[in-house]
């Protein structure tokens, strides 16, 4: 019967043949993806889903060299907005609540448009507690709108410290493009000062918290239990070879004036205070910061985003007369008997002029007096290629390498340099200028302070720094950076005699006797800059304790006179406090040494 | 005519049990990819009492006196067209197809119901003792009743559905026994209509063909005129049918040919399905632990996409035991259909195995990225109760048609 049946045999097995082709195919393109590309799809799938969310750890702290905090991290209140969320008819009302000019909420999303929607904008950090609760009573009304706490640095002890501090800002495109391996479009990072070039120890390690997102980003738990979270480091606490009280006084002392103090320790090139003035406030930089105050920064006529102590550059006046005397001490040119009369004056093609009738001085008197008269000859003895030379030695016309970035190198001329303006028989006169300072010389105040600080340790110390090391997390012992150090192989002869002249112009019948002390003996020397735009600028450098120096400083007051008169008597305060303060905590450490042996006695008996 | 009185004898447990192995694996995927989902948190439920509903209808058609499905045949038929009529009218939209008539808070697909329908009119007027299969009128009028629906669900538009109808109407023919040319009429427009939206040289190359064909078969040189005519007009047919397509269904015919040419638009669920399962490896990743899966990565995964859910979890070993389910279900379909001495019923049956078949190869297929993404379900599996009540439906006339296999003999 099976000629009847009307399946036939043949169209039944063209279906099941059919029927398991199919089969087969799916089955090897299962076992393909399954497993032979199991990886290559899981990978994907982990991508898809686990999202790693940033922890910014703490950034470093300051410390000053007695341990004392001087930059740390305060909370503040920062407004988020969710683009994917937000309506922004709301714009208007956020610009108010905040305070901001109408179109600011609108301008920074715009800045962020190239970034994902579901990722929160910071429109502004440190947003007042008002606005806080404003947002927490509303917070139905705001969708997308929200706040995080987040840290920023705080100055809670008085000390601006602006120009060697720097601060922390959003981070720049360019920057971003060439560092995003680390760092995410908002990211703070340090600008200028030392949060710039300590950034790297300073910002620590981000750690990150993995979490399942679902296909609209959306956060919908930890992953694997934030198991494989990885924790972040905090940032290095770096403790700076400022002395607080120090650079406290300094900052006081400069208020109101333009110009610059840096103070040196001779022995370490460790710098204890470095002031511009005037400075500015960095607490407006925690936060996003306004146009208004940069624009206020950038138009304010004395500059105070300007490092006068790097940066600005004028002639040393009579403290350069120290190098000439060097120069001629050590090329065996001179030597304390050799002696130049000064009737008031010098003569070399026209009359140069000194400030009064010196008779026949010596090289530490001509020091004394600063007498015009003997430094006039001396630099014609030296020569200009050879006085240049010098100036190098001492650390001029050249960068120190401080480690907060920016600075300038000033300039001192050689005979080339006067052969290609003047040609080979270039007018010598110009070099009398020169001699006592004046003319196309140009120093900055950290040049002069480290030039002091050479004076004093009688012609080596280390490269000026403001990082003395950091601290560690776990012990917190000092862990020291290490600072090239400069030797000018200038014999200790040739500083001796230039230190007993600079000892006398405070201590003798010199330029400076107003800011003798009877208990600190400091040498040092005046300086005024000729100003053609105006009143002179005044200059002082000096070090005490003359026997054993401790503190090398050099002070540049613009545009108001002489240098005794006006830098002299700021030196003689950072004196005071940093030495005094010694002897203070000496005294104290004897007292408290002296009670708990007073203590031990009684307890033994 | 021996009396058998074992239960075997009269319920084919080997159609029951793996499709209710099928529908309760199909309910912890819906559960697994809706338990905590924001709108369809509730599917589960629901496919509950649709399943229940669905077994009802199971055994009500499995208990149906065996000559019940010829005389409701026409009925159904005529009142399936009328309900597509109607869709295109009043039904709702569902992602750019107006498939979908209410009634009150059930919805359902007419296209479902002229599955059915389709199936039984055909078979009905194959199965007539002088239709003659290689006779052009019968040829022409097989055709006219399943290519009318076709065209109605082509209007909804609803392409996955007309490409099931294409399916089965084409096996149909085939089962029925059509000749050579025949079968070379009936496929050679589809062959032409395919080629030509690949481009202008295809087309020519294929009408090229098709004219050695027509030497080949040395008919009358009318008759394979009008033949290659049809087939012209089948080619131009295509093209002005492609434009004629919703956007984003010719974007989902680009995308399966590059999904990474769009990878957040068309191209996205490829992907993600893909990924979905292929990360599932060996094991899977455990129920309820597929990360794509619970993190929603795939729209409406629930329905068209419920086979990631089960690549993805049970990996695998689950994704082959589903084949192999469904691999014996169709065996054991084709085999009664075989052995049925009733012609209508065995066509009916092929109908129904057509139906199920293509579902899975398209359904399947398009999530393991070897077909474009045309959004059908995979029967007994996916979400849907309109879907899940007819496939029962279709399974209860199979099982019937085994009850009663011995009568025909």
């Amino acid at each position: 019967m099976k000629s009847e049946n009307f399946a036939s045999i043949n169209r039944t097995t063209i279906i099941s043949g059919f029927i398991l082709v199919l089969f087969v195919l799916i089955l090897f393109r299962l076992f393909q993806m399954q497993i032979l590309n199991q990886e290559s799809y899981e990978e994907k799938s982990a991508d898809n889903s686990i999202k790693g969310i940033e922890q910014i750890p703490f950034r470093g702290a300051f410390y000053d060299r007695n341990l004392k905090v001087m930059v740390d991290n305060t909370p503040a209140y920062t407004l988020r907005i969710t683009p994917a969320e937000y309506d922004p008819k709301l714009n208007p009302i956020i610009d108010k609540i905040l305070g901001a000019n109408p179109g600011y909420v609108a301008s920074i999303l715009l800045k962020n448009k190239i970034y994902s929607h579901y990722i929160p904008i910071r429109i502004k950090r440190g947003i007042d507690f008002n606005v806080v609760s404003w947002l927490e009573e509303n917070s139905e009304h705001l969708p997308g709108v929200d706040y995080i706490v987040e840290m920023q640095r705080g100055y809670p002890f008085g000390i601006r410290g602006s120009h060697a501090f720097g601060y922390t800002k959003e981070i720049s495109p360019d920057k971003l493009e060439k560092e995003k391996d680390y760092y995410k479009p908002g990211d703070y990072v340090g600008h200028n000062g030392i949060e710039k070039q300590y950034e790297k120890e300073l910002r620590g390690v981000k750690g990150f918290n993995y979490v399942l997102v679902n296909s609209k980003r959306k956060e919908i738990g930890r992953y694997k239990n934030g198991t494989q979270d990885v924790t972040s480091i905090k940032g290095k606490d770096l403790v700076l070879s400022f002395d607080a009280d120090v650079q406290k006084v300094g900052e006081e002392e400069m208020k109101g004036m333009r110009g610059a103090i840096v103070a040196i320790e001779p022995k370490t090139g460790e710098i204890l205070a470095l002031v511009s003035a005037p400075d500015y406030d960095l607490e407006q930089f925690s936060y996003v910061t306004s146009k208004e105050f940069l624009q206020e920064l950038y138009n304010d006529p004395d500059k105070p985003s300007f490092n006068r102590a790097t940066m600005s550059v004028k002639p040393p006046g009579s403290t350069f007369k120290l190098l000439s005397a060097i120069a001629a001490l050590d090329m065996g040119l001179i030597n304390t008997s050799s002696t130049f009369y000064c009737g008031g004056g010098f003569t070399f093609g026209r009359f140069f002029k000194c400030h009064g009738a010196h008779g026949s001085l010596n090289v530490i008197h001509a020091i004394e007096k600063s007498c015009n008269t003997f430094f006039y000859n001396l630099i014609y003895k030296i020569g200009l290629d050879k006085w240049k030379e010098y100036a190098m030695k001492l650390g001029f016309s050249k960068k120190t390498g401080i480690d907060i970035g920016e600075e300038v190198a000033g300039f001192i001329p050689d005979e080339n340099y006067y052969k290609k303006i003047y040609g080979e028989n270039w007018p010598r006169s110009i070099m009398a200028s020169l001699g006592i300072g004046q003319g196309e010389v140009s120093v900055t105040p950290l040049q002069l302070a480290q030039y002091v600080a050479l004076i004093a340790n009688d012609g080596s110390t280390f490269q000026p720094h403001v990082v003395k090391g950091y601290l560690d997390n776990n012990t917190k012992q000092i862990i020291p950076f290490k600072f090239p150090e400069i030797k000018t192989g200038i014999r200790k002869e040739v500083f001796d005699i230039v230190k007993e002249g600079m000892f006398l112009v405070v201590n003798g019948a010199g330029t400076a006797t107003h800011i003798r002390m009877p208990d600190i003996n400091i040498a040092g020397k005046t300086g005024t800059s000729q100003n053609p735009h105006g009143k002179d600028h005044a200059f002082f450098i000096c070090y005490a304790p003359a026997e054993d120096p401790k503190i090398a400083i050099a002070v540049v007051v613009e545009n108001v006179g002489f240098g005794a008169t006006y830098a002299a008597p700021i030196a003689k305060k950072l004196i005071e406090a940093y030495l005094k303060k010694e002897t203070l905590n000496d005294q104290k450490k004897k007292n408290e040494n002296t009670q708990t042996k007073i203590a031990g006695l009684n307890f033994a008996d | 005519m021996r009396i058998d009185y074992k239960l075997s004898d009269k319920f084919d447990f080997g159609l029951f049990i793996p499709m209710s192995i099928l529908f309760a694996w199909g309910l912890a995927a819906i559960y697994s990819s809706t338990y905590n989902h924001p709108t369809a948190g509730g599917n589960f439920e629901k496919q509950v009492i649709w399943g229940i509903a669905a077994f009802i209808i199971f055994f009500i058609t499995y208990s149906l006196p065996p000559s019940t499905f010829k005389s409701i045949s026409i009925p159904t038929y005529l009142f399936s067209l009328l309900l597509l009529i109607v869709v295109i009218v009043i039904g709702r939209k569902i992602s750019g197809a107006k498939s979908w008539l209410d009634f009150g808070p059930f919805g359902f697909q007419p296209s479902e119901i002229a599955k059915i329908g389709t199936i039984l009119a055909m078979s009905a007027y194959l199965s007539r003792i002088n239709t003659n299969i290689d006779s052009f009128k019968d040829i022409l009028f097989t055709l006219t009743i399943g290519f009318v629906p076709v065209a109605l669900i082509l209007l909804e538009p609803d392409m996955g559905t007309s490409l099931v109808f294409v399916g089965f109407i084409l096996m149909l023919i085939f089962w029925k026994g059509i000749s050579l040319f025949g079968l070379f009429i009936v496929l050679s427009p589809g062959f032409v209509a395919i080629a030509a939206l690949f481009g202008f040289y295809y087309f020519l190359a294929a009408l090229l063909i098709v004219v050695i064909f027509l030497f080949l078969f040395r008919k009358d040189l009318f008759f394979s005129g009008s033949i290659f005519a049809l087939n012209l007009a089948a080619g131009f047919f295509a093209n002005s049918l492609f434009n004629a397509l919703s956007p984003h269904q010719q974007q989902r015919i680009q995308s399966f040919i590059d999904p990474n040419s769009d990878p957040l638009g068309a191209g996205y669920n490829t992907i993600q399905a893909k990924v979905a399962i292929g990360s599932g490896g060996f094991f899977g990743k455990g129920f309820l632990h597929g990360n794509q899966t619970q993190l929603q990565y795939i729209p409406e995964q629930w329905t068209d996409f419920i086979y990631c859910v089960i690549g993805e979890e049970f990996g695998f070993i689950g994704a082959v035991i589903v084949l192999v389910l469904f691999l014996y279900m169709f065996l054991r379909i084709l085999k009664i259909a075989s052995t049925t001495k009733d012609e209508f019923l065995s066509l009916i049956l092929i109908g129904i195995l057509s139906v199920y078949l293509i579902h899975y190869l398209v359904n399947i297929g398009m999530v393991v990225g070897i077909l474009p993404v045309i959004g059908i379900p995979l029967p007994f599996v996916s979400y849907g109760g309109s879907s899940l009540l007819v496939n029962m439906f279709m399974l209860g006339i199979v099982a019937n048609v085994y009850r009663n296999r011995k009568n025909y003999t």
